[in-house]
């Protein structure tokens, strides 16, 4: 079943929330929280895709809100439109449904959008990961590291309430970036911790993206700056802070090193 | 405009056996070199296809001008980053030709994180009556020489050989969306998602940072570049459109980093036509300068737009390529169509611009006279040297019998990418992995 697009005629029924707007925005959250969900079981999904995507979930998100806000009356059967299984989708989307509805619930009483946080917090990790590479031969004006400063342990991945499956996936190969990278750390900190990085117990089929197959605890022991937890509170007495740049030949021999644990295609 | 409605089809179409088309046959890229003599195609499987026009013969008048396979080669390849376990896909996102200054002619080609700079140079002599070597190759016996001889060059077939000169790589994070020739012929843009940098031709292990929109948090991404392109004639000057349908001009000449605009184009939204998608079909998926550098054409999701480099404030012409879609964005979002990226281009003389549709359907409009015509690119429907018919789309109530209705539209057949020939009527038309070439009618 297609959910049939319909054009808002009057401003007027923006405010008063008609039944056949909510449908489509009911539909809108529908396919994109679709989207967003095939979207991340992708290695690499298109960025442009994913910024429009996560643009139409947070107008969606606003109009939920001004709905609730508004403490219109509709706003209840709003919600309760949500629990209706009267929705004529395929069976196979029915548990997708559910799911979404307690999202919305969910959402609609948090302040942040925490999905797409969670989002963007892919796209930075994403990020900080690329970065690391090196700037390559682009002589950028900008610090070559600039974007690991990203890559401090966010706070909001363990606030979100989000249910569904896929998310929690999301949270548990975050937390294990988050311990790779203890939050406090300034970048060039960071950098000192790449190079003191301990590449044999990497086995051959590390992902990045995924995580790592190591215990994390194991990965710690061959950090000596951060095998300790009282180093990790105070992290800037532990950690040099006189030290110099990252040089570009360092950051290359620290990727000859990687890329040789790196299964060769 | 007589090319509107009498458009003869010379040379039919370059058409792949459809039993065996496979996804890598689809073409990616459509662009006429600077003198239209040569026509570049590059397709999902990393392949560049050149073909060239004949020369016209008094023999044969009515085979004027038809295009022959000139070269093909296999530009990029799949390769796979090991640090984030990813494939780079070989699809060819676009194809730009240099300006020829000598025999051999230059293009570069790009994918998603490379750019190669190709050389195609004809041979059509070769040197013949080497000393220490026959005919073969084989390497003859020394104690038989017993005279010596100069090699002289022979004429041999032609052969059209590819060789890559240059390889521009490591410089982008995100997915190379465009890539354009700066008029002083000595450097080149590259955009991406969020940057884009400045190579000079020469030099491949270095490029400069000109532009970028990433931001420091990246939850903080809401837009992204969506193309970008050099000023015909300023050096200094170049656009890039944004997926919030914005355009930025920019000066090189004011600082190194062009983060600061020099102009900024944006339509303020229509509140009556305000949607859930209003900001998806806003998107730019095409910006084309004008040949005379005056105006700027973009392509958002459902119209076509041309825009006086002296006007930021609203477009100077707006056209509809396909209004009765408009009803239909949730199920276009749903099946990913609206994400579908368009192209646009300018005829020679800048009086008409075409773009392409759904159902194979592609449009020209007429800046002068404002007609607008919708014509189909298809095996079925048009004979070699037969006269393009004109469509049209039935948005309700009765349907005519030529027409077709908006629900019957197929929309796995896309027209993405079209080329107009510099100076003549001369089209070029990818239909997925089909090649049409569309001509004016000869008088």
């Amino acid at each position: 079943m297609v959910a049939k697009g319909q054009k808002r005629k009057i401003h007027g029924d923006y405010e008063t929330g008609g039944s056949v707007w909510e449908s489509q925005l009911q539909s809108v959250l529908d396919i994109s929280m679709d989207k967003f969900h095939r979207d991340q079981a992708l290695v690499e999904p298109s960025l442009l895709r994913s910024v429009l995507i996560n643009n139409t979930l947070r107008q969606v998100q606003f109009e939920v809100e001004s709905l609730s806000e508004v403490g219109n009356p509709k706003s209840q059967t709003y919600t309760e439109l949500q629990l209706e299984s009267d929705f004529s989708r395929d069976s196979s989307l029915m548990s997708h449904n559910t799911q979404t509805d307690e999202d919305v619930i969910a959402w609609s009483s948090e302040d942040e959008f925490s999905l797409s946080s969670a989002i963007s917090s892919i796209l930075k990790d994403l990020d900080a990961v690329i970065e690391a590479g090196g700037p390559g031969p682009c002589v950028s004006q900008r610090g070559p590291l600039g974007s690991i400063e990203n890559v401090t342990g966010d706070g909001k991945f363990s606030q979100s309430g989000l249910k569904t499956q896929r998310t929690t996936d999301i949270i548990s190969s975050s937390s294990k970036i988050d311990m790779m990278y203890p939050s406090g750390l300034q970048d060039v900190a960071l950098d000192k911790l790449l190079l003191d990085i301990d590449t044999t117990v990497f086995e051959p089929e590390v992902n990045f993206l995924q995580g790592f197959s190591v215990n994390a605890d194991e990965l710690l022991k061959c950090l000596p700056s951060m095998s300790k937890s009282s180093s990790l509170d105070s992290p800037s007495s532990s950690i040099n802070h006189g030290q110099p740049t990252w040089e570009i030949h360092e950051i290359e021999h620290v990727m000859d090193v990687l890329m040789r644990t790196c299964p060769q295609s | 405009m007589e090319e509107e409605s009498d458009f003869r089809k010379i040379n039919n179409s370059f058409l792949r056996d459809h039993n065996y088309a496979t996804e890598a046959d689809i073409i990616s890229t459509v662009e006429f070199n600077s003198t239209g003599e040569l026509l570049a195609t590059g397709d999902k499987g990393g392949r560049v296809v050149v073909f060239q026009r004949e020369q016209e013969s008094k023999n044969q008048p009515h085979r004027r001008g038809e295009y022959n396979v000139y070269s093909t080669f296999q530009s990029h390849e799949p390769e796979f980053d090991y640090l984030k376990s990813l494939e780079i896909e070989e699809k060819i996102n676009k194809i730009r030709w240099l300006p020829q200054q000598n025999a051999a002619y230059f293009l570069l080609s790009t994918n998603d994180k490379t750019v190669k700079l190709w050389k195609i140079s004809e041979r059509d002599k070769r040197p013949e009556g080497y000393n220490l070597k026959d005919e073969d190759g084989r390497i003859r016996d020394p104690g038989t020489i017993t005279t010596l001889r100069v090699p002289v060059l022979q004429p041999m077939d032609l052969m059209v050989e590819a060789t890559p000169r240059r390889v521009f790589s490591n410089a982008h994070t995100y997915h190379i969306n465009s890539i354009s020739v700066n008029s002083d012929y000595e450097t080149f843009m590259s955009t991406d998602d969020l940057r884009i940098n400045l190579w000079n031709l020469e030099i491949t292990n270095r490029s400069f940072n000109i532009v970028d929109i990433k931001p420091t948090n990246m939850e903080e991404l809401t837009e992204v570049i969506t193309a970008a392109e050099f000023h015909p004639h300023q050096c200094n000057t170049f656009v890039y459109s944004s997926s919030k349908g914005s355009i930025r001009l920019c000066d090189m000449r004011a600082s190194a980093l062009c983060d600061n605009h020099s102009k900024f184009f944006e339509e303020p939204e229509d509140p009556s036509n305000r949607s859930f998608f209003s900001e998806i079909i806003s998107s730019i998926s095409d910006v084309k300068f004008s040949h005379s550098g005056r105006y700027l054409m973009t392509r958002d999701y459902l119209t076509v737009k041309v825009w006086d480099l002296n006007m930021e404030s609203k477009p100077l012409e707006t056209y509809q390529v396909h209004d009765y879609l408009r009803s239909k964005l949730c199920s276009l979002y749903e099946n990913d169509c609206i994400f579908d990226k368009f192209e646009c281009v300018w005829n020679g003389s800048d009086s008409v611009i075409m773009t392409g549709s759904y159902n194979n359907f592609f449009r020209m409009f007429d800046r002068n006279t404002k007609r607008d015509v919708t014509l189909e690119a298809s095996r079925e429907n048009s004979k070699p040297r037969a006269i393009l018919k004109p469509r049209k789309v039935c948005v309700g109530g009765k349907r005519r019998k030529d027409e077709i209705s908006v629900d019957s539209l197929d929309f796995s057949k896309k027209i993405l990418h079209t080329a107009w020939h510099p100076y003549e009527n001369i089209i070029a038309v990818a239909a997925t992995n089909n090649l049409y070439i569309f001509q004016d009618k000869i008088n």
